[in-house]
């Protein structure tokens, strides 16, 4: 059995553009890691502060900016403070974009509501060197400003100083670089979002309890959306999630159906 | 010639969307609107691989090597290099003196680049030597408390009648199951064989986890760039 596959790719693409223009939309259920997420937000008092680090590129941002616009929003919702890093030097652009949004949308005064310190190079060693000393680690934030001068970040002194640390993530940096030098270290509350590909090798983190909470994919993402009664790009794009899985799930279907009467046939024959 | 005629094609397909785009005002005559119309290019010239490896794509291909890479440097050297380094000697500021400390990681640095040298590449070695030490003695006690000491504890408790120790049990086995497959100094017959059996079993059902993740996450991607193209740059949303 041999089908081009063009066809396939043509179909998937039919499929996933299809429900979007049709508007369509699939309930969501959320999943306990997402509410375990969800929690921690809303345990927070406000004024506490969140620590986002955004670990992730424009090569993931459809997965992943949809958590970070989700869960900054759910943080600006309960007046909860932000200060944001890059451990990604592409992330930067992507983050300003997210606080674009959530300045407009909430009117949060920079320096007081939120601080957006930059990207620093050094993976794991810059996490190691904010839980000894937040002021070393990032001395300016990202236009230059003295980290001191800003009234969020003047009294911040070390991880252990944030009452939550959630981390946006396309690679190894839960995992690899939170977790060890950062969480298991310093002892702080820890949630994340990743893309999907990362999301089954985080799940043991969660029975530990090293992760209280995690977003997978843009399912993830979508389940955050109806936690927080928003209809964004994540929950637009389940149904057509859902009728790719189905286009991919049929091809299965009839691959493994043909070989195995493909296999068939040459006894039958004999 | 078919395909160039194709592709062609496709380019004044494309020339006059956008013209019409932009004469029904659905895209801006302005510097947001040129971002869009060169965004939804690059995408449909990478999507064109799927046809066949083409021009178009080679030609988004490299532009986007070429910017991914000017944009890391920038990203890499005015905040830290420049910012932090280099104006920390030649502007410390007022009434600051320079922080002469920062000479230390500064020079083992640039001697990892003697590399580029046959007659100096032996100096790259002590940075080389600091870093790998450096590295081995953060990572090593850090890796054995957070993957083997913090895993073992949640896999290690009492079992229950309940759905949670149905789980632990299941990932208690699962484990045992695994490590044993993994045991090479035990030929793998008779029970050692069964258990084994159990890790494969226990190994392909994770492969296939990941691996529909993979999926999810990859068709997510696709969702994301098709909802630029209708949304944002057609307007059909």
């Amino acid at each position: 059995m041999q089908i081009d596959r063009r066809i396939l790719f043509a179909l998937v693409f039919l499929g996933v553009a299809g429900p979007l223009l049709a508007g369509i939309y699939l309930p969501i259920t959320p999943g306990e890691e997402v509410k375990a997420a969800y929690d921690q937000f809303e345990q927070l008092e406000a004024g506490q502060v969140v620590l986002v680090s955004f670990s992730y590129g424009a090569s993931t941002a459809p997965e992943v900016q949809p958590m970070a616009l989700a869960v900054l929003r759910h943080a600006f919702r309960r007046e909860l403070k932000v200060v944001a890093i890059c451990l990604w030097p592409e992330a930067t652009g992507l983050a300003q974009e997210v606080f674009d949004k959530m300045s407009a949308e909430f009117d949060l005064q920079y320096g007081i509501d939120y601080a957006f310190l930059g990207y620093k190079p050094g993976t794991y060693s810059v996490i190691l060197n904010m839980g000894h000393d937040l002021h070393s680690a990032f001395p300016q934030d990202n236009w230059g400003t003295a980290i001191g001068d800003l009234a969020l970040t003047q009294q911040l002194r070390s991880l252990r100083d944030f009452d939550l640390v959630f981390d946006l993530a396309a690679g190894d940096s839960v995992e690899f670089w939170w977790i060890p030098y950062g969480q298991e270290k310093y002892g702080f509350a820890f949630a994340a979002g990743c893309t999907a590909v990362m999301a089954p090798d985080l799940y043991p983190f969660l029975d530990s309890g090293q992760l209280t909470g995690l977003l997978g994919g843009l399912a993830g993402a979508a389940e955050y959306e109806t936690l927080i009664d928003l209809h964004g790009s994540a929950s637009k794009g389940m149904s057509a999630q859902s009728m790719a899985h189905l286009i991919i799930v049929v091809f299965v279907l009839m691959g493994n159906i043909a070989y195995f009467a493909a296999r068939r046939r040459p006894k039958q024959e004999g | 010639m078919r395909d160039t005629h194709v592709f062609l094609g496709l380019l004044l397909i494309f020339a006059a969307v956008n013209i019409g785009l932009v004469a029904s005002g659905l895209l801006a005559a302005d510097w947001t609107g040129l971002g869009i119309i060169v965004a939804a290019g690059l995408t449909l010239a990478l999507y064109s691989f799927l046809y066949k490896d083409n021009p178009l794509f080679k030609f988004a291909e490299h532009i986007f090597v070429g910017v991914a890479a000017a944009y890391v440097f920038g990203q890499n050297w005015y905040p830290t290099i420049y910012g932090e380094v280099i104006a920390e000697w030649t502007d410390p500021g007022a009434g600051e003196s320079p922080d002469w400390w920062l000479l230390v990681p500064t020079v083992l640095g640039l001697l990892m680049l003697t590399r580029f040298s046959l007659r100096f590449g032996w100096l790259s070695r002590y940075a080389f030597a600091f870093f790998v030490g450096l590295g081995a003695g953060l990572t090593i006690p850090r890796y054995i408390s957070s993957f083997i000491l913090a895993q073992v504890e949640p896999t290690l408790q009492p079992l229950t009648w309940t759905l949670a120790g149905l789980n632990l049990l299941i990932v208690l086995v699962g484990v045992i199951g695994v490590l044993v497959y993994f045991f090479f100094s035990v030929e793998h017959t008779g029970a050692a064989g069964h258990v084994s059996k159990i890790g494969i079993w226990f190994l392909m059902i994770s492969f296939g986890a990941s691996f529909g993740y993979t999926i999810m996450g990859r068709v997510s991607l696709l969702i994301g760039r098709v909802t630029f193209l209708l949304d944002d740059w057609l307007h059909l949303m």
